[in-house]
């Protein structure tokens, strides 16, 4: 065959359109073309009788739902993100309603109270609370139940002079109740002003005169007080602990049995680990929750007037809403993740077995066909 | 190309664009073709009858997969007719490891498969080919699919179904010039 017989792919096609050969390769070709179309292969009537028997009349026909196209998903997934998106919104309008945030604040105050003037030293009251009358510091918490209790405060002093003493005189009004101070920030800019930022962790028993006495240091700005219960989770702990220890010594006793089987003294040994494990942390939580209940947190910002203290923001029921609403996204991005995580390797394994299978079917075919 | 689709379109009976037509007239209309096609793939007439039947059977099955805007119908009863034919070439190749097996080689029977008219030496030539090259040259030039329809009938790009039925052509060329000269 010479390299004019060679017909390209543009040619060959216009060959089977019935085009007029230009060469005699061509003519070749088209004559092939026309001797392999020229006999009428039909079905026989046997095999068109038995086919269209098969095929019932539409009337007969048993009516289906259609089968979802896979442009479906392009509704599906946005669908599946609007609700997603619908569902923490809901959530975000259920969790700010009228009810109050966690911890619940038994007592919100956030008013301005005007103190009496303080010396110029800005020092700290020694004691009394005659000094303090006109603060309005809530009555919190239940003496005969474990509770935490958080307060933030907001106090404004003279001048940066009177900033360096409160701040000392908090510090000092921690350590004299019984407690301490975990951080100050304390802060001059030269633009003027000051700020200063305490942490502070005060006996439970002690925080109303230790909120008194913080309140004293300047004119008081902001004050908010919660009170969060303890009582139910130091119960339910104390239940574990007295549960697991029961468990401890049933599986202590049964091990000094020794007729025991081996297989079943190493299921017990490790039962008997896990159980103490499990009370170590049961009682580590419940230290956690009892000191919680103990040690009052107590934030207070200490301000000079041209400065601008960080206020602790309060947020309303929109701003509830958004976080509320942003938190339950987040929620359900973390379980979406988790199951893409889970199902990750079988996705991966499960397509992997898919395309080998094709794969392989294909060899398969192509070797059948070749043959 | 646009004389590709005409063909084609000429082939399949003229309808608005996704309509869907009636099975038992699709039945009818693409019967011969999909016979002829199971006539070339496997070169054994009552093979293909009953090849075409189970072909419908099934494709009536899977009616309600049939989507009209992604191919025309005797495409999807191709790709169908495929899948089923290549389940026989399985079996038959079962069936003859068994019989060398047990040293029972009957033979094969040889008679006229591909069309009452065919010529002698044409006849003898496609029963040469590959079953893969006689179903392009069934594809393309028997049942004048256009090169996407048939390369994904096959499963293959255009470029390999064209270069496919290129070269089964040429070979019948020389069968046949082997035979006359």
């Amino acid at each position: 065959m010479s390299a004019s017989d060679v017909i390209g792919s543009e040619r060959m096609e216009a060959l089977l359109r019935g085009d007029a050969p230009r060469s005699g390769a061509e003519e070749r070709r088209a004559a092939l073309l026309d001797g392999l179309r020229a006999p009428q292969l039909r079905a026989p009537e046997a095999l068109r009788a038995r086919v269209l028997a098969a095929a019932p009349a539409p009337a007969a026909r048993r009516q289906r739902l259609p089968r979802p196209s896979r442009r479906l998903a392009l509704v599906v997934v946005p669908l599946a993100a609007a609700l997603a998106v619908g569902a923490a919104l809901v959530h975000g309008l259920v969790g700010s309603g009228g009810g109050s945030p966690r911890p619940v604040p038994v007592a919100s105050p956030v008013q301005s109270h005007t103190l009496e003037k303080l010396p110029a030293t800005g020092a700290a009251p020694s004691s009394g609370a005659g000094a303090f009358r006109a603060v309005a510091v809530p009555s919190v918490g239940n003496a005969n139940r474990l509770q935490h209790t958080a307060a933030s405060l907001q106090v404004r002093v003279a001048d940066t002079d009177a900033l360096s003493n409160a701040t000392q005189a908090a510090t000092r009004i921690a350590t004299s109740l019984g407690g301490y101070a975990q951080s100050v920030v304390y802060r001059t800019p030269q633009s003027g002003g000051g700020v200063a930022d305490l942490e502070l962790r005060i006996p439970a028993a002690s925080v109303q005169t230790a909120l008194a006495r913080l309140a004293g240091l300047g004119t008081l700005v902001s004050q908010q007080v919660s009170v969060q219960d303890l009582q139910h989770a130091f119960a339910v702990q104390s239940a574990q602990i007295a549960q697991l220890r029961r468990s401890i010594a049933a599986l202590q006793a049964a091990l000094r049995d020794s007729s025991l089987p081996d297989a079943q003294r190493v299921l017990l040994q490790i039962r008997l680990a896990e159980q103490k494990r499990a009370l170590a942390q049961r009682l580590h939580a419940r230290k956690g929750t009892v000191a919680a209940g103990t040690t009052a947190r107590v934030s207070l910002v200490l301000s000079t007037g041209n400065a601008a203290a960080s206020v602790p923001h309060h947020r309303g029921r929109v701003g509830r809403m958004v976080h509320s609403a942003v938190g339950f996204l987040a929620l359900e991005a973390t379980v979406a993740l988790y199951v893409l995580i889970v199902a990750a390797p079988f996705l991966l394994l499960g397509g992997l077995a898919w395309a080998l299978n094709r794969a392989r079917r294909r060899r398969e075919e192509r070797r059948l066909l070749a043959a | 190309m646009k004389g590709v689709n005409a063909i084609s379109s000429s082939l399949d009976p003229p309808r608005a664009l996704g309509a869907r037509p009636r099975f038992d007239e699709v039945a009818a209309e693409q019967l011969d073709a999909v016979y002829r096609y199971l006539v070339y793939l496997t070169g054994d007439r009552a093979a293909a009858e009953d090849l075409a039947a189970e072909t419908f059977e099934k494709a009536f099955r899977m009616w309600r997969r049939f989507d009209p805007r992604r191919g025309a119908p005797r495409t999807w009863l191709c790709r169908i007719a495929r899948t089923v034919a290549i389940d026989w070439f399985r079996a038959e190749a079962r069936r003859k490891r068994r019989e060398e097996t047990y040293s029972r080689d009957l033979g094969e029977a040889v008679e006229a498969a591909f069309g009452d008219g065919l010529s002698a030496a044409l006849e003898s030539a496609l029963r040469e080919l590959s079953p893969a090259e006689r179903e392009v040259v069934a594809l393309r030039v028997l049942l004048e699919l256009d090169g996407p329809s048939a390369a994904r009938v096959l499963g293959i790009s255009q470029t390999a179904c064209s270069t496919r039925l290129s070269r089964a052509l040429r070979r019948l060329e020389e069968m046949i010039g082997d035979v006359r000269e």
